[in-house]
Parts: structure tokens; sequence; C-alpha cells
């Protein structure tokens, strides 16, 4: 064999019996790191599975959402609004929508009730059961499965809330959405927009907001600014904006939780270098050994990397084992607070933990690095010093 | 000429002062010798063998060895000197704890070929030492003069031109000093040089024909 690959083959060998024989040192090392890399691979795989989550519900959303504004807070938008819009070149459809909240007096929290003057049919995928209401106001609604279990019907498909004066208003059950959707459907109750305005008392020339369908969606931002230039008195909110705002807003809470574990991984790493750099008259005396029978201060350092890369690498392996697990089969329930918020009615979806390189590749330089820098940096420092005076 | 040394000079700094522990050493030894160095505790005849074996950086003169200046070559050029063409011997205890003493025997092997190629002849040694049924031993399961006998197989297992050895037979009871002392008859009568500090002079008349020198206050004479 080449002499080169049978000395590092035999420096391999020297660093992995090296680690076995101190394993219960490197196994408590192994499981510390493991758990570091645990957590926060698992912060990086939830973001990217409510992302992917968002960018798949919001594929049903609307293009582009047109709501009227009045010092700065949101009013009811004329449908006249509606006319002017299709002056826009571009534009197939503008629907109104009308939508509210109701509070729940069981979990204390906000039901949003929407209405929509059609249904997309694509709507029909999102649903577990059922169908979607028809268009009548015969109070037919779809819920979302956050509103299922707070209402908790067991089974009855009918049930009445009441109006803000105080007058009751029945509705059927006619479908549930998908809990895959819960991130977007959770506390959502869909209804024609007939139920809706008769629910809110808002008059047919009124509505929450308008719903605009472009006939290319390539076109969606340039038409969003012309309907802002047509429209001043209004706010132009695109579904690309939408995503980004979900983007940004588990990208803050993943980085928030993410930098209060670097508080537990710079413990970690201030632990392992106190560790390392900590070394024993025995650690520094096998240096002083090894210079002694012909080891290079390269060799000694390449043992040293292959025992901290075992160890990292194994950690790793564990660390982000364990977050994918920790999502696919208890969905993120260490993190669920901080990334799906404090909403009384939270989304209990099932999520699929989406591994990308640059995650695994951040994780890898926020710990693994950091790791390799702390142990292998004493040991140059030992294995730099003439064999005599390590050994003394 | 295998060892030539002119000029050595080494200082330790002690409590603001200076020590020379080799003070302007010259030595020259032929391949196939037997040196012995005598001097007292404290008078610089292990700095001397670290000059020599390329452990410590003189403050000034020169160490050849085989024709090449120690600290004219590479970092790595002098590890593979010193793994290759020198056997130490030291007076502490040089083993890796968590190795098997037949493990400690073979790590010099570890840059030039497969060490299981050399386990016979490493169990050869080893038994030369009286120690062949403690083999698969850690160290801490040994005496200090058991140890004393591993590190000095593991010397000779690189096949080594030179033994550098510094107090060599420190630990050992007199019968086992006797079998060193033979062993290392027969390794010098083979050609293997060999240059011994140590403060017992019988070792010096042990062998066939050494050389001996005295070192006093760092000043070999």
């Amino acid at each position: 064999m080449n002499t080169g690959l049978e000395k590092q083959r035999n420096i391999l060998d020297y660093g992995l019996m090296s680690l076995w024989r101190r394993k219960t040192k490197n196994l408590s090392v192994l499981l510390v790191f493991a758990l570091v890399i645990f957590l926060m691979s698992s912060f990086q795989f939830l973001t990217g599975a409510l992302t992917d989550v968002a960018q798949q519900s919001l594929r049903l959303a609307p293009e582009i959402t047109v709501q009227k504004m009045v010092a700065g807070r949101q009013e009811q938008i004329p449908i006249s609004y509606g006319d002017k819009l299709q002056e826009i070149f571009g534009i197939r459809r503008v629907e109104p929508r009308v939508w509210g909240y109701h509070f729940s007096t069981t979990t204390g929290g906000n039901i949003t009730m929407l209405g929509v003057s059609s249904f997309d049919p694509r709507l029909e995928t999102a649903l577990l059961h059922g169908r979607l209401p028809s268009g009548s106001s015969a109070g037919e609604v779809v819920l979302g499965q956050g509103v299922v279990r707070d209402l908790d019907l067991k089974g009855r498909r009918k049930f009445s809330f009441f109006r803000p004066e105080l007058t009751q208003k029945t509705f059927t059950v006619t479908g549930e959405f998908k809990p895959e959707s819960e991130l977007l459907t959770a506390d959502l109750m869909v209804m024609s927009i007939a139920d809706s305005r008769d629910f809110f008392h808002i008059s047919e020339t009124y509505a929450t907001d308008l719903l605009v369908t472009v006939a290319n969606p390539a076109e969606i931002e340039t038409i969003a600014r012309k309907i802002a230039e047509l429209l001043p008195d209004t706010r132009v909110v695109t579904r690309p904006q939408i995503l980004k705002t979900y983007n940004a807003v588990f990208g803050w809470r993943s980085g928030f939780g993410s930098v209060c574990l670097l508080t537990g991984l710079a413990a970690f790493i201030i632990l392992a270098w106190d560790k390392a750099s900590g070394m024993t008259p025995e650690e520094k005396r096998e240096i002083g050994i090894l210079k002694l029978l012909g080891w290079q201060t390269s060799d000694v350092l390449a043992v040293r990397f292959y025992e901290s890369f075992a160890v990292s690498f194994l950690a790793l392996l564990l660390g982000c084992t364990l977050g994918y697990v920790h999502i696919a089969f208890f969905d993120g329930a260490l993190f669920r607070p901080v990334m799906f918020g404090w909403s009384v009615i939270t989304p209990h979806l099932h999520l699929v933990p989406v591994v990308r390189f640059g995650d695994v590749l951040l994780v890898i330089c926020f710990t693994v690095l950091p790791y390799l820098a702390v142990t292998i940096i004493p040991a140059w420092r030992a294995a730099s010093v003439p064999p005599d005076s390590a050994m003394r | 000429m295998l060892i030539t040394c002119t000029d050595l000079l080494k200082t330790y700094s002690c409590e603001g002062r200076m020590l020379k522990a080799v003070d302007s050493a010259n030595l020259t030894v032929s391949k196939g010798e037997f040196v012995t160095i005598l001097g007292h505790s404290g008078s610089g005849k292990t700095t001397l063998l670290s000059l020599i074996g390329g452990l410590t950086r003189p403050d000034s003169g020169t160490v050849y060895i085989d024709g090449i200046e120690n600290w004219q070559q590479s970092d790595s050029d002098l590890a593979v000197m010193r793994n290759r063409k020198i056997g130490f011997i030291f007076q502490f205890a040089s083993l890796i704890p968590t190795l098997t003493v037949i493990e400690n025997i073979l790590l010099p092997l570890s840059f030039s070929k497969s060490p299981e190629g050399d386990r016979g002849y490493a169990m050869d040694l080893l038994d030369r030492v009286g120690l062949a049924d403690r083999a698969n031993n850690l160290p801490g399961q040994l005496s200090g003069g058991q140890q004393r006998r591993v590190a000095i197989a593991r010397s000779f297992i690189n096949r080594p031109e030179i033994i550098l050895a510094d107090e060599p037979t420190g630990d050992l009871d007199e019968a086992t000093e006797d079998d060193i002392l033979a062993l290392f008859k027969e390794f010098n009568q083979n050609g293997v040089t060999f240059l011994v500090v140590t403060h017992n002079r019988d070792l010096a008349a042990s062998q066939q024909s050494p050389r001996v020198f005295n070192m006093v206050q760092g000043v070999l004479a």
C-alpha cells in the first residue's frame, strides 16, 4: 500500500483507538454535543417545514387583496371600487369578500368567519371530507380543524352563533379542511358571502376587501402597483408579499429561538474549550512521547482531528436524526409554542420536515466547526513545543 | 562520524539567572561505538542527550547526525530522523498509559509500515527484556522497572542506528540490569551506536570497549 495512505490509516487507527480508550469521557461529550445539534437542527427543520406548509397552503390564497384604509385603519370597501379596478388591463376578475371575527366563549379565542362570493374549485382539494358551501344564505360552512376542536361538535352538523346584536344564526357543517392546511385554516370558518353579510350585518354595497385575480401571474406586482395608483386610499397586498411575511415571521421566530439556543451552544463550546485547552499533564506527556517517537506536529493534529471529527460527525448524525424524528413524529412539540405563536386556537397540523443542504450547513458551521477548532487549537499549541518540554 | 557535536550551548533561565545546562560541548561518535557520559544529577547529561536527539534546540553550536545538521532540517525531516535513526530510552516513564505493552512497542512503526508486520519482532524484543507474558498488560499494571524494560524494547523496534539512553538501568534490579546490559552489548556488537548517560560507573565497564566522558556543570570532559 502507498506509504502515505498507510501512515494515515495508522494515524486514523490510533485516533479511533484513543477515542475508544476514553470512551466514557467521549460518550459524554458526544451526547451533550448531539443534544445541542438536535435543538438547533429541530429549529431549522421546523422552520423549513412551516415555510413549506405555508407555500403549499398559499397556493389557494388570492393573488391580490385590496383593502380600504381610513386613518391607518382598515374600513369596509365600497363594491364600486371593483368596477374601477376592471378598467386596469390584465385583471381577470374582482370579487368581494366579507370576513370578521367571532369571539369563542369556549376557548376565549377568535374564530375567523370568511364569506366569499365564489369558491375556487381547487379549494375542494383542501377538504378532508364533505363539500364546499353553496352560494345561498342557508348557513352552510366549512370548518378548519381548530374550530372543529373548539366547537366540540361530536358528530353534530348544526350549531349556532349569536350575531353582534344577540340574535342567533344557525350554521350547517358541510365539510372540514385537511389538517395539513391548519397553518392557515385552523381558526377558519368559510361560508358564502351572503351568510357572512347576514351574520355581520354588512350591506351589499360594501365588503371587507376585494380579491383580484390577474390573467398573467407574472404581472401580479405590476398590477398591484397600478391598483395602488388608481386607488390611493387602499392597501394592496399580493400573494408573494403574504408568503414573504410568513417566511419573515418564521425566520424571525426561528432566529429568536436560535439566539436562545446559542447560549447553550456557547456554554458547550466553552466547556469543550476548557476540556481541550486544559489538557491534563498525561495528555501533554502523550503528545511529547509521540513526538519523541517521530510523530510530527501535523500527525498529532491529524489524530486530534480524526478524534474530533468522529465525535462531531456522530453527534451531527445523531442530532440531525433526532431533530428529524422530533419534527416528523412529534410535530416539533418542544418548539411549537415559539414557532406557532401563542394564539388560543393553535394549529395542530402534522409537519413533514424539510431538510435543506443550507440548513445542515448552517448547523455544521455553528456546531461542528467551532468544536473542531476548540479541540484542535490546544493540541496544536501542545504539539508545537519541543517534545522534551511537553514531557516535563 | 555518525554524531558530531560542536560548541553546543544550552542555557535555561532560573530565578532571573541564566544557567548553562550544556556549556561548549564538543563530541564525536563513530558508528558502532559505545559512549558513556558519567555525571551527577543536574550536570546537564539529559539536556545534552535532548540536543543530540533533536528534541531541544541549542542556543548555539551544531549537531550533525550522519552528516546532516539537526536544526537545518524541517520539522518533518527531523521527526523522520528521530523515527528512523534513533531509539530513545528516557529516565521517566515514557509509555502511553492507555496502550498495551505490545501496542507501545509497535507505536514507532506507525509511519514506516504496517505495525502488525513486525509483531513477531516486537514479541522477540519483549521476550529479551523478560516481559513476553505481559504483552497485553497496560503500563499501569507494571512496575517502574518493567515499564523501563518495555521502553528499552520499544527503542529497538525500528532497528535504529543510534540508541540514546538516559539512565537506562535506573529502576532495575541487579539481575535484570545484567540482562539489559547484555542486550546492549549484543546490539552494539551488531553495529548499533550507543550514547548512554548515567551515574552508574559499572555500566560502562560491562561493555566491550566503551569511551567514557565525564560531565560536570554542563562541561564535557
